[in-house]
């Protein structure tokens, strides 16, 4: 082995062979007709994930591939579509389920068991359904606000006895952008954009994502802050600042009542694994398994029949708005040009 | 009249390879390499070329609507927020990087040995890491109020200033340990010719040492300017809107024709930086003939022994002793609560098998580049080495998507597997290698190459026997870096890994971004941990 270890580039060079030859060795995961496995991509916290693929296994047999990319997930799935390799979609955003079924990358099918999904949240052709309710909520922190203070009414937000008060997060983040295609869709773009900037001057803070917000509010650095519902439910049961109250907005008569997005399944176009995927989709269907999807995030289901965890409001409980989900998908692009022009896409303080 | 007929055929042929070679020839000035080295060039800045293609192919099929609307709205605030914080950065880098070093390898600091290879340190960790720490002490519910009472931080780390100081403390050693190693190799000679002319220390290192740091300083500087131009996970957490910001908005809107555009904004910056960078340095020569070399003495500082070891303690306690600590005591908690669990050991095999290799074929592929450009200068090699620098700054989504498109499409039998991601690292930090590379092949006069022509090797075996060994410090070195900044890589590794395939920086990132400090401390510190080897055992041979 002299000349090996005399001369470093032969070093690198026999290194390099080794590494190369362990790596086409052992991520050789041939993507072949329906092989006993299922290609799930998946924009959710893999934690809220991770149980429902492992109860699938078990009790179906068929081998799991998740890949937890977050946001990045849709952009890979656009580029990956000349030669798709994932089965399955999960998303906690309809828009983005939406917005990959008018790029055409989606397979709608007859399902068994999805007449208890509402129609209003799943797709004209059935290519995807939403199985758990992201309500927009107040969260409040009760020792620095009581329930009878607190906003009623998303609109109120623009009153500036508010200035400085409540916290929201930043105009890219799905859940606030679904929220802005709902008030377009009840208001209108002009007052939507004034609610935009009034809210913009008004909050105390924009921040990154919803879970700082829920954590602040519990702290005690904001009176309450505009997130999904399950962010309360999560709050409740952490160990400290856990003195927290929700208040579901707009439910008086007349009002809009509380928006809803959601968190589901689609079903992807020329996939690999096509009959697990459906296999997959009819398992989901299944009552048990709708419980299982909303379970670890807390999130409430979209089928009232499907029991939710303790205090939750059950989605029967509380009015909701009215939009079909779908609409999402075609209010996406101008709503976040709304939000650009406002200036709220990139504001964080 | 055959014979004629065919002599004026052959010399059709002959006169078109004439004029071929002739183009050739003038293309080199005169000084055409050999085809090898050429072929080996070109290939590498085509491998390079893939995200920048991507970036083109969906800027041109935009729409100019779309490139008006971009342009107009916020592009000139949020150009002048980065370029401003580039700007300062590297400057503060510079200073850090430039004193340390003169004070940790020139004079007799107490603990030389050991401020050598620490301030390296700062390189291992995930920068977002850095960030999370300096929230936790200096935040508005940092330890330092809590303990304190509110208002007592000296930082507001949302600000300006805060994201400088950030930032500066855990990119200053690229400039540091570049110029380190210049300041180790610096010949005797020159200071002692300029004390015989009259020059005291303070003369020495303006007129003298300062010049011939030049080289370094600036491949420094460039590293250090790219890297924030990219710089995301930082800016966002601390609150600063970047450039980079503007692109991630778009792709979170899947978008990927607007963030492409954006990106090719990003794109003319970086060739900008390198361009000025080149032109500084173009007139100056820096060889040391290495004949003559003695090793100089650490410069006694005396009475400005305490002050030194005081500035040295200072930027240990920011950019070392904080982050660490933090780590420790999160990784404690962690333990505690079971987070060292059965998948960790694969995340750290996957982690180094990925870094590993794209360590091992920069090595490969710097060289030749960087020896075009320096011993064969001409249109061509400075555009093969453009091109090779030009992914640095790019977001690693837009390397990540770049590289899905052309592979899944055209070359699917690498598609879903980690070389993919090790390519990914290669286009992000080849030029790391090639900075490191260069600053050593600098200092070694091309006289050495015409010498061992002369005895009789051709241009190949001239580069494998003699100057591979000459700057195998620097190429080593250069690897080492690539292994560190690749091992804490997270957007591309995010968007490129086959489902299952996770490294340690992604479970970082999964646990941290939704505060569960306790589990992404174990695997930040093993990042750490696992980067000290490679990056000792090459500080050690520079």
């Amino acid at each position: 082995m002299h000349f090996l270890t005399k001369n470093p580039v032969l070093l690198i060079a026999a290194l390099l062979v080794l590494l190369f030859i362990a790596g086409c060795g052992g991520s050789d995961e041939s993507i072949g007709s329906d092989s006993g496995e299922l290609i799930v991509y998946s924009s959710r916290n893999e934690n809220f994930v991770n149980d429902l693929l492992a109860k699938f296994e078990a009790d179906t047999g068929i081998t799991v591939q998740a890949l937890h990319a977050g946001g990045g997930a849709v952009n890979r799935i656009v580029e990956e579509s000349h030669n798709v390799q994932a089965d399955i979609f999960i998303s906690n955003d309809i828009s983005a389920l939406e917005y990959l079924r008018m790029e055409g990358l989606l397979e709608g099918f007859e399902l068994a068991g999805i007449e208890t999904i509402d129609q209003r949240y799943r797709a004209v052709d059935n290519s995807w359904f939403a199985l758990s309710a992201r309500t927009r909520v107040f969260i409040y922190n009760k020792d620095l606000i009581s329930e009878a203070e607190i906003p009623q009414a998303i609109w109120e937000l623009t009153d500036p006895v508010w200035q400085g008060q409540f916290a929201i997060t930043r105009g890219e983040n799905a859940g606030m952008i679904a929220h802005i295609s709902a008030l377009r869709y009840e208001w209108g773009d002009e007052q939507t954009a004034q609610w935009i900037s009034a809210v913009r001057e008004n909050a105390g803070a924009i921040m990154e994502g919803h879970g700082d917000i829920r954590r602040a509010v519990g702290a005690g650095e904001f009176a309450f802050g505009l997130v999904n519902n399950y962010y309360y439910h999560q709050q409740l049961r952490e160990p400290t600042n856990n003195n927290v109250g929700v208040i579901y907005p707009d439910q008086g008569p007349g009002q809009m009542g509380a928006v809803v997005n959601g968190a589901g399944v689609a079903m992807i176009k020329n996939s690999p694994n096509r009959n697990n995927a459906r296999i997959f989709i009819e398992w989901l269907l299944l009552p048990e398994n709708q419980r299982e999807f909303s379970y670890s995030s807390m999130e409430v289901p979209i089928n009232p029949n499907i029991e939710a965890i303790g205090e939750a409001a059950a989605i029967s409980d509380y009015k909701v708005h009215d939009m079909p989900l779908y609409q999402l998908g075609e209010y996406f692009l101008d709503t976040r040009r709304l939000i650009e022009e406002a200036g709220l896409d990139l504001d964080l303080r | 009249m055959r014979m004629n007929q065919e002599e004026q055929c052959d010399s059709v042929q002959y006169r078109i390879m004439l004029k071929i070679s002739g183009f050739w020839s003038r293309l080199w000035k005169g000084n055409p390499p050999d085809l090898a080295l050429t072929l080996v060039g070109l290939i590498v800045s085509l491998l390079m070329f893939i995200p920048i293609s991507y970036v083109i192919l969906q800027s041109v099929t935009a729409g100019s609507d779309r490139w008006l609307r971009l342009l107009d709205t916020r592009i000139p605030g949020l150009l002048y927020n980065t370029l401003t914080i580039t700007f300062a950065t590297t400057l503060v880098s510079i200073v850090l990087g430039v004193s340390l070093a003169w004070l940790v390898y020139r004079c007799n600091i107490p603990g030389r040995k050991l401020w050598q290879w620490i301030f390296a340190l700062p390189l291992m960790l995930p920068s977002y890491v850095g960030a999370v720490a300096y929230i936790m002490v200096f935040g508005p519910t940092g330890w330092i109020n809590q303990t304190l009472g509110a208002g007592a931080s000296p930082l507001n780390v949302y600000s300006f200033g805060g994201v400088l100081l950030v930032l500066s403390m855990f990119k200053f050693p690229y400039v540091f340990l570049v110029v380190g190693a210049s300041l180790r190799r610096l010949n005797r000679s020159h200071e002692d010719t300029a004390r015989s002319l009259g020059l005291n220390t303070w003369g020495t290192f303006w007129k003298v040492n300062l010049p011939l740091l030049r080289p370094a300083i600036g491949a420094g500087a460039i590293l250090t300017a790219l890297c924030v131009l990219s710089e995301f996970g930082v800016v966002a957490l601390l609150r600063y809107n970047t450039f980079t910001a503007a692109i991630y908005y778009q792709m979170a809107g899947f978008d990927r024709q607007s963030a492409s555009i954006l990106s090719a904004v990003l794109i003319v910056l970086t060739l900008l930086f390198l361009w000025i960078e080149s032109a500084n340095r173009r007139k100056q020569r820096f060889y040391q003939i290495s004949g003559t070399y003695r090793a100089a003495e650490p410069i006694d500082l005396k009475s400005w022994r305490l002050p030194g070891l005081i500035w040295v303690l200072c930027v240990f306690l920011l950019s070392v002793l904080l982050p660490l600590a933090i780590l420790f005591y999160w990784t404690v908690q962690g333990v505690r609560l079971g987070a060292i669990g059965g998948n960790f050991w694969g995340y750290t095999v996957n982690s180094i098998q990925v870094a590993g290799l794209a360590a091992l074929i920069c090595i490969f592929l710097a060289l030749p580049v960087i020896y075009l450009r320096s011993r064969y200068p001409s249109v061509m090699s400075s555009l093969i080495s453009k091109l090779s620098s030009s992914g640095y700054s790019l977001p690693g989504v837009i390397v990540a998507l770049g590289l899905i498109y052309i592979f899944n499409n055209y070359i699917p039998w690498l598609y879903n597997t980690f070389f993919l991601i090790s390519i990914a690292y290669v286009i992000r930090f080849l030029p790391q290698a090639m900075q490191y590379s260069d600053a050593s092949l600098s200092q070694i006069s091309p006289r050495i190459d015409e010498a061992a022509r002369n005895l009789g090797l051709n241009p190949l075996k001239v580069i494998i026997r003699v100057i591979v060994p000459l700057i195998s410090p620097g190429l080593l070195a250069g690897g080492g870096l690539v292994f560190v900044s690749a091992i804490k890589e997270l957007p591309a590794t995010l968007l490129l890994r086959p489902p299952g395939f996770d490294t340690l920086a992604v479970r970082v990132w999964v646990e941290a971004s939704e505060a569960v400090y306790h589990m992404a401390a174990p695997a930040a510190l093993l990042v750490v941990l696992v980067s000290l080897f490679p990056l000792k055992l090459m500080l050690s041979k520079y």
